[in-house]
């Protein structure tokens, strides 16, 4: 049974106990835990102990997708007591300065791949560059944001092809123009089914749509419907 | 006003009574109950660059048991193969469903695919399609988008609004205290009626006199009601007092924006609302006003009628003037036209606007 779930973040922001309710008794088994920004990181942390996480067989914890230069070791050193928890931490690529620090994390560390408005990490070929400097990381596939940068999803196929074994979770939402992540649309559905059989069966998915509290069960259907191939014929009604 | 019997309120209640407002109460169900099949079958079927829009009697709140369903997949961003098939869907969907929801006319217009970048960039020159036409002028007077992502429809309607306000040199008066009448916007709606006049003569032909009753009602009431309310919106330009206090001599494209959001504002009513606003800004007698909306009630009263709906469509213009059915909406149309003439030509506002940039 595939593991899915959502991004705190994207169900309230900078509220990750909010977060945690609105979850409760939903068709979820996983989570990330999400500190999208700097000062975000110490308050999360600091409450980890104090979390009931039980509900959910896995967990990741996504680290601020932006800091200031000043701010790097005092992240990192933070993000050490999170690798010891074993769990999987999605970095954003641009947001690692130093690069050789962070493979501190070593197999904890999660690259994921970028929209439109990062400077690297969309590409193949990006995360090629990434990887070498990072040997040891996985791969945190955001199949919103390759659409984003490519709706014809060669380039999420390009990307699945190269690091599907380094796959470790997906990100599901539909990225708009504005690099916001939506509630998933037919459009993002239909794209994602032309990439699903590359997606590793059993890896965990990830949901950052912004969605109402009411909207949960349906978003994580319309996010399995999108992952998996056998329900293309039935919505095209053939 | 001075001098004229007063409408205030008046107009807005003969335009939101009876069978007008059942008609309207009508609409807004259907509109969810489409919503509700859609997002039933195909969750997510409306998404940032694309919107499903429905047109004519369900868009203007005229809804009745024969109506037909006038819908377009709107597209407003990159393209992409995926949208063909989603309108083939959706479309696939509604015949499925074509007891409640009867599927549109077979010119094409309607139930497929339609693009943005035509409907705002191709106004006027060899590229202007009739139904490219069609579907921008309809966007603007008579639409409404479905679902709850409407990002592209808005994007659109303010774009082809943009777009009519660009080529025109001058939006203010000399004096830059009023604006004047959008003149490229006007024109196109002129235009817009002409071919749906020449049209209905085509149509004939093509379809040998299949429908020409139906047809022949429709041009005399509903698609004249949509010519009036769009000359009306490009009238209240210069108009609207609350508008002219709005202008702003230094900021050049604050001026447009202003006047674009006008009209945004406008269409946003449908065309028989904006005619009960007008009535009531402009100082219609309500004996005016009351005979335009009881003859529209009348229109829709028949139109309601499976019986009257049957003779009208099946009814071929050898046999018009026996026929009893369209001897009443002869009456009908008689006297919302003499209603309407009284607006244009007789309003001591309006006649002067008609005057100047309705005929030459």
């Amino acid at each position: 049974m595939k593991y899915i779930g959502f991004s705190t973040g994207a169900l309230a922001r900078n509220d990750f106990r909010r977060a945690l309710q609105m979850l409760t008794g939903k068709n979820v088994s996983a989570v990330e835990l999400s500190a999208l920004r700097q000062d975000e990181l110490v308050p999360l942390i600091e409450q980890l102990d104090h979390l009931d996480l039980s509900p959910f067989k896995y967990v990741s914890f996504h680290a601020p997708s932006a800091m200031e230069r000043s701010f790097e070791p005092v992240a990192l050193e933070l993000l050490l007591q999170v690798a010891a928890r074993r769990w999987p931490i999605v970095v954003h690529p641009d947001a690692m300065y130093t690069p050789s620090e962070w493979r501190r994390l070593g197999s904890c560390l999660c690259v994921e791949n970028m929209d439109k408005r990062k400077p690297i990490g969309q590409t193949a070929k990006d995360l090629a560059q990434i990887f070498e400097t990072v040997p040891d990381a996985s791969l945190c596939f955001d199949i919103g944001h390759a659409r984003q940068v490519d709706p014809t999803m060669s380039e999420a196929s390009a990307i699945l092809h190269r690091f599907r074994d380094r796959i470790r979770q997906l990100h599901v939402s539909e990225v708009n123009t504005q690099s916001k992540h939506d509630p998933l649309s037919l459009e993002s559905i239909l794209a994602f089914h032309k990439v699903c059989h590359l997606v590793p069966a059993d890896v965990p998915v990830i949901l950052e749509s912004r969605v109402e509290e009411s909207e949960i069960n349906g978003e994580i259907e319309s996010a399995l419907n999108a992952l998996s191939a056998d329900n293309l014929l039935a919505l095209a009604g053939d | 006003m001075p001098g004229t019997e007063s409408t205030a309120a008046n107009s807005a209640d003969l335009a939101n009574s009876g069978l007008l407002r059942t008609c309207r109460e009508a609409a807004l169900k259907a509109r969810e109950e489409l919503d509700q099949l859609l997002s039933n079958e195909i969750p997510g079927y409306t998404s940032e660059d694309t919107s499903l829009v429905v047109f004519g009697s369900l868009a203007r709140g005229e809804w009745t048991l024969g109506s037909d369903l006038d819908w377009t997949y709107l597209i407003d961003g990159g393209a992409n193969p995926d949208h063909l098939l989603i309108a083939q869907i959706i479309q696939r969907l509604l015949e499925k469903n074509q007891a409640k929801f009867r599927p549109p006319g077979p010119t094409g217009t309607f139930g497929n695919m339609a693009f943005s970048h035509d409907i705002i960039h191709q106004i006027g020159g060899q590229n202007d399609t009739n139904k490219n036409t069609t579907q921008r002028i309809l966007l603007l007077l008579e639409s409404c988008a479905i679902g709850k992502r409407t990002d592209a429809y808005e994007r659109v309607i303010l774009g082809v609004i943009n777009r009519y306000l660009d080529e025109d040199n001058h939006l203010l008066n000399p004096d830059s205290k009023s604006y004047r009448v959008p003149r490229f916007l006007l024109n196109d709606i002129v235009r817009f009626w002409r071919t749906m006049a020449v049209d209905f003569a085509s149509k004939q032909r093509d379809r040998a006199g299949k429908g020409w009753g139906l047809r022949n009602a429709k041009l005399r009431m509903s698609r004249k009601l949509i010519f009036a309310s769009g000359l009306l919106v490009c009238f209240s330009a210069n108009l609207d007092p609350d508008l002219q206090t709005k202008i702003s001599t230094d900021k050049k494209d604050g001026i447009k924006l202003t006047l674009v959001q006008h009209i945004r504002d406008c269409v946003r009513l449908t065309p028989l609302e904006i005619l009960a606003k007008s009535m009531e800004r402009y100082g219609v007698p309500q004996s005016i006003a009351k005979n335009l909306f009881d003859a529209y009630t009348e229109f829709l009263k028949l139109l309601s009628d499976d019986k009257s709906r049957t003779a009208l469509d099946n009814l071929r213009s050898s046999d018009s003037r026996t026929d009893p059915t369209f001897r009443r909406i002869r009456e009908i149309s008689g006297v919302f036209e003499s209603a309407l003439d009284h607006v244009f030509f007789e309003n001591k506002q309006i006649a002067p606007l008609t005057r100047k940039y309705g005929i030459f």
